[in-house]
């Protein structure tokens, strides 16, 4: 895996030098910490998006919300949410799930303006996110419909180190589990109310402190103990 | 803010003392927070860290311990941990760990600092002891009238000797023989008349005994270093507050910059005591009962100082009923001052909460009458009928309401000459039937008031005589205390009470108190025990065998536990300005406080298990 992480760096390096100068070039043009830095010497972003469905060729971001980590703490105050005006009418199951309105979104700015944001957060963070391949997938391709390059990172999935303390335990994984809301069952954190991108990030990121605090490693872990590639 | 961090807001404006705080200020503190997470046994600050947060608690609990590992206190769901240190400025001396996982809001220094800057009540809540905080407090503080004086007694005023000292080279051996020669629980070590160092007779045991350490050690490598002080200009109530805030037992004085004695909390707990003598001596001063609710009216404000104090629910239940006694008595001075001495010999028992020792922040009257056998209906009716409706009257207006149940003086059958009480006692002893239990349960809780004490004592050796070893009665009085259960679900989770008016909370004294009064009267009767107060009756028939060792332990913590939780609960209602009940709504409760609070019902319900068992109530 190390291998594979390290592959990251040159990748992101080229796409920095031939990059055209706006948020993306900015983005690839700070790194994040190296990979054998102890975990809370790490920025992290913990970030969710909530989208119309699964395919990012096919699906549409309805909103992102982010909070930053620093030092072994989430952020509150630099937690954002922004909503992203879609293109197409939302399907009505989605708007049932999530709650968000034709009419809130209308006044929403579009992907292209909400992009730069997140980029900006996440710029020197490693993004962190339960079941991280939503975010990974919509995310690059968002990027590249935007600015014609992916975005290329580690991430840290709360989903899968859940998964893996699961099976290191050799406690079965039932249906359900693994939810965010399971997963923070298990490690005594409160149950929020509020279900938005924003406070299912602040919640991941949570998680993932309490996950950290549970890894019997005898250093404190570092980046590429809790990265998942 | 993020208009979506209103959860996070809401939860930390539901907890004092940030619910005084305006809105504008809660975004503040909202949009300062980081999570942290502490897993369960891992430290939170240890001793020597530098310290830039306070920490608000959204789950899980947190204790602080000392150098010394003396729990100082624990902080739970909603509290706030580190604010002490913060304050005092400097590296952290002592350690907080989590003994539950634990997420915590970290609220950055400067923030916390500007928060108490701007808003007068929040500082109050977290200030260090000094003048300001008694301006400020009387500034906030809308208790009104009705305060007691710690605010008006001087520390100064309290010493009564000058502080016994000792150099910082002496050996502890010689610390030892000079506390003891000197009969006092705590020596100042002084270097050129400057105290550099305290050392206490916990400190003997805790860092010498108990560490085995040679009699010839130096007193300074033992004492605790620069101990927190207060001023002889300082208020008693400054004294209170940092013993109790920081669990010590004795705080050094200073006048002038030099020592002028030390003050302890028995010195406290007398101060205490005389505010209730004091009280005491003001209704005996009193001609009418009106004038008597008037002194009566600082009886909340007592309860909610003995709390502070950290007096325990046995003292407060005594002294509580001590006052009661107090305006029973001076109500039937002034009944005969009115219709004259009485005809005939008589005695003014005090039964239920009363009678027990136990009585809190507002009782109903639970009393009765036992006259002379030479009583005659006829000749003596009127003038009892009268003055006891003028004792009972004169109750209910000093805030003892009439007993619903109608178990007063003033009712014709329990206004009765001693032949007709031994026949009731009889045959409630005999024919034990519901009625029977339910009036036995409460007379047999009786104490003597005021009046002829032979009268009670005859009564009371021929009920005893008649119910020890009386396995039939003892077993439908078993019965009877198994009624109430506490209310512990199958899987050791809290039942909560359903609908009404108290729906979702938890009835601490039907659930909780009666169930363990109920055992210890049966244990104690059982025993032939005259003892009423229910640690009296545990302790009393620990001796007697009628109860094991451990069982009387656990419920004697148990009952303390709850009778405490209570009384906490009655004094922040009365605080709050609302009527005190005792109903607590577990949502209130820190984890920590649940699991104790469960842990006290189960052995409420085991000691009930083995109450059935052993008196085989099952077969009645």
């Amino acid at each position: 895996m190390l291998r594979h992480l390290l592959g990251f760096d040159v990748i992101r390096r080229t796409f920095w030098l031939r990059g055209k100068p706006g948020p993306m070039k900015d983005y690839y043009a700070v790194d994040y910490a190296t990979l054998d830095t102890p975990w809370h010497d790490v920025e992290f972003l913990a970030i969710d998006l909530e989208t119309t469905g699964l395919d990012p060729t096919q699906h549409e971001i309805l909103s992102v919300g982010y909070a930053p980590i620093r030092a072994g703490g989430v952020l509150l105050g630099e937690a954002r949410h922004m909503l992203v005006r879609p293109t197409r009418p939302i399907p009505e199951e989605t708007a049932v799930i999530h709650g968000l309105l034709d009419d809130h979104m209308e006044s929403a700015p579009p992907l292209e303006a909400v992009l730069p944001e997140v980029l900006r957060a996440l710029r020197g963070r490693v993004p962190l996110a339960h079941f991280a391949t939503v975010e990974r997938r919509f995310l690059s391709f968002a990027c590249k419909r935007v600015y014609g390059q992916p975005m290329v990172v580690p991430y840290v999935d709360t989903l899968r180190l859940e998964q893996r303390t699961l099976e290191r335990r050799q406690q079965a994984v039932v249906q359900g589990s693994l939810r965010l809301h399971a997963a923070r069952e298990r490690y005594g954190l409160p149950r929020y109310k509020a279900h938005n991108a924003m406070m299912d990030a602040i919640a991941a990121g949570e998680l993932f402190l309490a996950q950290v605090a549970y890894m019997d490693t005898k250093a404190p872990p570092r980046l590429d103990e809790v990265c998942s590639g | 803010m993020d208009v979506e961090l209103i959860e996070i807001r809401d939860f930390i404006a539901a907890h004092h003392p940030y619910d005084m705080l305006p809105t504008e200020a809660l975004d503040t503190v909202a949009t300062h927070l980081e999570s942290r997470y502490v897993r369960k046994g891992r430290h939170l600050i240890n001793p020597g860290d530098t310290v830039g947060h306070v920490y608000i608690v959204r789950t899980g609990a947190l204790e602080t311990r000392d150098p010394s590992n003396e729990l100082l206190a624990r902080t739970g769901e909603g509290e706030t941990v580190g604010a002490i240190t913060l304050l005092r400025g400097g590296p952290a001396l002592n350690t907080i760990l989590a003994i539950e996982d634990s997420l915590l809001y970290a609220l950055p220094a400067e923030t916390f600092h500007d928060l108490r800057k701007r808003h007068k009540q929040f500082a109050y809540f977290f200030q260090p002891l000094g003048g300001e905080r008694l301006r400020t407090g009387r500034a906030v503080s809308n208790r009104g009238h009705g305060r007691l004086d710690l605010m008006a007694v001087h520390l100064g005023d309290m010493l009564r000797r000058a502080p016994v000292t000792i150099e910082p080279e002496a050996t502890i051996q010689a610390a030892g023989e000079r506390m003891s020669k000197e009969a006092v629980s705590c020596l100042l070590v002084t270097r050129d008349d400057k105290a550099i160092g305290i050392i206490t007779d916990r400190d003997l045991r805790n860092r010498v005994v108990a560490k085995a350490l040679p009699y010839d050690t130096p007193v300074s490598s033992v004492m605790t270093p620069d101990p927190l002080h207060l001023t002889a200009d300082d208020y008693l109530f400054d004294a209170m507050l940092m013993m109790s805030r920081h669990n010590i037992r004795h705080l050094p004085v200073l006048r002038n910059g030099a020592l002028a004695g030390v003050i302890t909390t028995t010195n406290l707990v007398q101060a205490q005591n005389t505010s209730a003598v004091y009280l005491v001596g003001e209704l005996y001063k009193r001609d009418t009962p009106e004038g008597m609710r008037d002194s009566l009216a600082m009886v909340p404000e007592l309860i909610l100082q003995l709390v502070e104090t950290g007096a325990s629910a046995h003292t407060i239940g005594h002294m509580i009923s001590t006052l009661s006694d107090a305006a029973t008595v001076r109500l039937m001075a002034l009944a005969e001052q009115r219709l004259g001495p009485p005809p005939v010999p008589f005695v003014w028992l005090a039964a239920g909460s009363q009678g027990r020792h136990e009585q809190t922040a507002r009782s109903d009257q639970d009393n009765c009458l036992v006259l002379d056998d030479s009583y005659d209906p006829d000749k003596h009716g009127e003038y009892f009928r009268a003055f006891t409706r003028t004792v009972c009257d004169g109750l209910n207006i000093c805030g003892y309401v009439y007993c619903p149940g109608e178990v007063m003086a003033m009712t014709d059958q329990w206004r009765q000459p001693l032949k007709v009480w031994t026949s009731y006692f009889s045959k409630w002893i005999d024919q034990p039937d519901p009625k029977a239990l339910m009036h036995a349960s409460v007379f047999f809780d009786m104490r003597p008031i005021f009046g002829n004490h032979a009268l009670f004592q005859n009564l009371r050796s021929f009920v005893l005589k008649k119910t020890q070893g009386k396995k039939i009665f003892l077993a439908y009085l078993a019965a009877n205390a198994l009624s109430r259960q506490p209310p512990l679900g199958f899987f050791r989770n809290l039942v909560l009470t359903r609908g009404g008016e108290h729906a979702n909370t938890l009835d601490l004294k039907h659930r909780g108190i009666v169930p363990i009064v109920d055992l210890a009267r049966v244990y104690a009767l059982d025993a032939g025990a005259e003892a009423v107060n229910t640690l009296d009756r545990l302790e009393l028939a620990r001796e007697k065998g009628s109860v094991s060792k451990d069982g009387a332990a656990d419920l004697r913590d148990a009952w303390d536990f709850i009778s405490t939780m209570r009384l906490r609960h009655q004094a922040l209602h009365i605080r709050e300005g609302k009527k005190a009940d005792n109903y607590v709504s577990p949502e209130l409760l820190s984890n920590f406080e649940r699991t104790q609070l469960k842990d006290a019902f189960s052995v409420v319900k085991t000691m009930q298990g083995a109450l059935a068992t052993a008196y085989q109530t099952g077969r009645l």
